[in-house]
């Protein structure tokens, strides 16, 4: 026999009895005997499959039998069980509708998402009242940027401070032949704009740092992150969860990516999967490593889908789910992500309360304008490219070594030069006299800057850098080497 | 519909005003006549939810059984909740369909700019896929 305390709204299924006693020696009997006395209480309780409601909580006494033996806890003469409903709630993404009416030419364009049950005229509202922040317009951010003006997004910012390059073009569609040389930002926001003139496009021509990212993503509702370096992503990371709004993340690298939502209803987020960013120069960025062209297509376009689904309120979100892609084997992975309750950002004692230096954090210096390789000074332990055209004139006795991969000296090579990638430079030193006259070149001029270095550290004498490496050489010396 | 007395809306727009920008919450006792709700007491619940609640709230059920422990106490009834939507309008939002209960009124708060702006109440179906609006006077 155990008293159960009915909340006040059920008693009109209990003849107002605000307590009932009812026979049983667990939890489960109780229940079981309480919703066989009054019927109608059944459908409050269970679902149509027998299973305790999702918002229903069943105490015994002051306990939640989810902690004790749940429908098995025993009960003893004088207990009590009361039903307690489980309430949270928000007004994250969703739309006041009557500020985001259709006119007659806009359910003409949506028309292909106002047949769809799921969408609607409420849902495509919703998509017009939402406001997502696109951070890149680059190789994620082209597919992005499209489409989401395209299904109509009322209010899509755009931060991006780039400018149009050549290298750009295999991949970052919104940008053609003919914007090189522009913004990028520019750029993007006439393709948009021309996809569809309903969608509103905010342009914030900036770099985003600790100081801008909270004023900047404030004003939107779900922030999508399209970069490809580690201090703006744990930027973005830290900015969303502080703010609580969700980071649609995609990553890319060659033939393979990743895509996850991050931030998102208690989910996990960027620093619970990685909490610490790797050694700088470990992880290779698109310019350095390469990518598909095709590749920020398919993440791109996995990351407007997750966008769009939040905006509708529709489906099972990328949440604690990260998806892995390869193009190679055309595969798709999911590995499953836990919020980690240590997690200095998100977990239960955050340490990480604002935002911090983050270039300092990933340990790379602060992104400048891409120096002109022109103006590149030569310092001490450097060559410039012209006077080691003269040294190869002129027919000097030295060793000219190229420390790029064998992949990158198909594309271009300087006449004499010896290959040997830095990552099998060390074991290659014993190879060189020690007072010989050495110079080092790359792509430009980082990678020959380590090999330098390495050589210096062994008790070389006469090692010089070439300063831009190949790239300096094409501007300079020889024309027809191409650049890439 | 539901009415409730000057004293606890009075407390209802103060305790949403001074939670803005976050969301705040909390219980609305009284008593029910038919269909008819008269709200005479509410009483402040603390938002539980892990992170950021400028756009989130959480009841934690040992409150809400406190809660309902106090009205019974004092010959009234549990008969809502209250939330309040920072900034945004007073709709029940999709998140707050999926973790409503359809026992109680649930009354949104619209707070802008700190101010209060309007407010609507609402009754979720047992099923938690639709709400139906609720006349609400205060």
């Amino acid at each position: 026999m155990a008293k159960i305390l009915i909340p006040t709204p059920l008693r009109q299924f209990t003849g107002k009895q605000d307590s009932v006693s009812v026979p049983g020696t667990t939890v489960g009997e109780v229940l079981t005997a309480l919703t066989a006395q009054f019927p109608d209480l059944r459908k409050q309780i269970f679902t149509d499959e027998g299973k305790v409601r999702s918002f229903v909580n069943v105490y015994l006494n002051d306990e939640d039998i989810r902690y004790l033996s749940k429908d098995a806890t025993e009960t003893k003469e004088g207990d009590t069980l009361s039903l307690v409903p489980s309430i949270a709630g928000g007004s994250i993404v969703a739309a006041p509708p009557e500020q985001a009416a259709l006119s007659k030419e806009e359910i003409l364009r949506y028309s292909r998402h106002l047949i769809i049950p799921e969408v609607g005229i409420e849902g495509q509202q919703k998509l017009k009242a939402a406001k997502v922040l696109l951070v890149g317009t680059g190789g994620l951010g082209a597919p992005l940027g499209l489409y989401l003006a395209a299904v109509g997004v009322g209010k899509i910012g755009l931060v991006d401070f780039d400018i149009v390059d050549y290298t750009n073009l295999q991949r970052q569609v919104i940008h053609f032949t003919s914007d090189v040389g522009r913004r990028k930002i520019e750029s993007a926001s006439e393709k948009m704009k021309a996809i569809n003139p309903y969608v509103e496009i905010v342009q914030h021509e900036v770099a985003l740092s600790s100081e801008n990212a909270l004023d900047i993503l404030k004003d939107y509702d779900i922030i999508v992150d399209g970069t490809d370096n580690f201090p703006t992503r744990y930027l973005v990371n830290d900015a969303c969860v502080l703010l609580g709004k969700p980071n649609v993340y995609g990553s890319i690298f060659r033939f393979e990516g990743q895509a996850t939502v991050f931030a998102y209803e208690g989910g996990p987020c960027y620093r619970c999967l990685y909490p610490e960013p790797p050694p700088p120069g470990l992880v290779p960025s698109c310019a350095e490593g390469g990518v598909l062209g095709i590749l920020p297509g398919t993440i791109g376009l996995i990351q407007a889908t997750e966008t769009v689904k939040l905006i509708l309120g529709i489906g099972e979100p990328l949440v604690g789910r990260l998806l892995l892609y390869d193009a190679l084997a055309m595969k798709f992975r999911e590995l499953k992500l836990r919020k980690n309750p240590e997690c200095p950002v998100c977990g239960e004692h955050p340490t990480v309360t604002q935002l911090i230096d983050y270039h300092q954090f990933c340990g790379v210096p602060q992104a400048s304008a891409a120096p002109p390789v022109q103006e590149t000074k030569v310092n001490e332990g450097e060559i410039d490219v012209v006077e080691l055209k003269q040294k190869i004139d002129r027919g000097d006795n030295f060793v000219l070594i190229d420390v790029r991969e064998p992949h990158e000296y198909k594309i271009c090579s300087i006449p004499g030069a010896k290959l040997i990638p830095l990552g099998e430079f060390p074991q290659h030193v014993g190879e060189f006299d020690k007072d010989a006259d050495i110079v080092i070149h790359c792509r430009s001029g980082m990678r020959s800057a380590k090999a330098c270095a390495v050589l210096r550290q062994n008790g070389f004498q006469h090692v010089r850098n070439v300063v831009g490496g190949i790239l300096a050489w094409s501007d300079k010396v020889d024309p027809s080497v191409p650049k890439y | 519909m539901i009415r409730i007395e000057s004293e606890p809306w009075a407390e209802m727009v103060a305790h949403a005003r001074e939670t803005y920008p976050n969301e705040c919450c909390g219980a609305m006792l009284g008593s029910t006549d038919g269909e008819q709700k008269a709200v005479r007491v509410a009483i402040r619940l603390r938002n539980a939810f892990e992170g950021a609640q400028a756009a989130r709230y959480e009841l934690r059920p040992e409150d809400l059984l406190a809660a309902d422990k106090a009205a019974r106490e004092r010959h009234m009834d549990l008969i809502g909740i209250y939330h309040s939507h920072p900034d945004c309008d007073a709709y029940f939002s999709k998140t707050d369909l999926q973790n409503s209960c359809p026992w109680y009124s649930f009354v949104v708060l619209s707070i802008q700019k700190g101010e209060f702006h309007h407010a609507n109440s609402w009754l979720p179906n047992v099923d938690q896929t639709d709400a139906a609006k609720e006349e609400l006077t205060y």
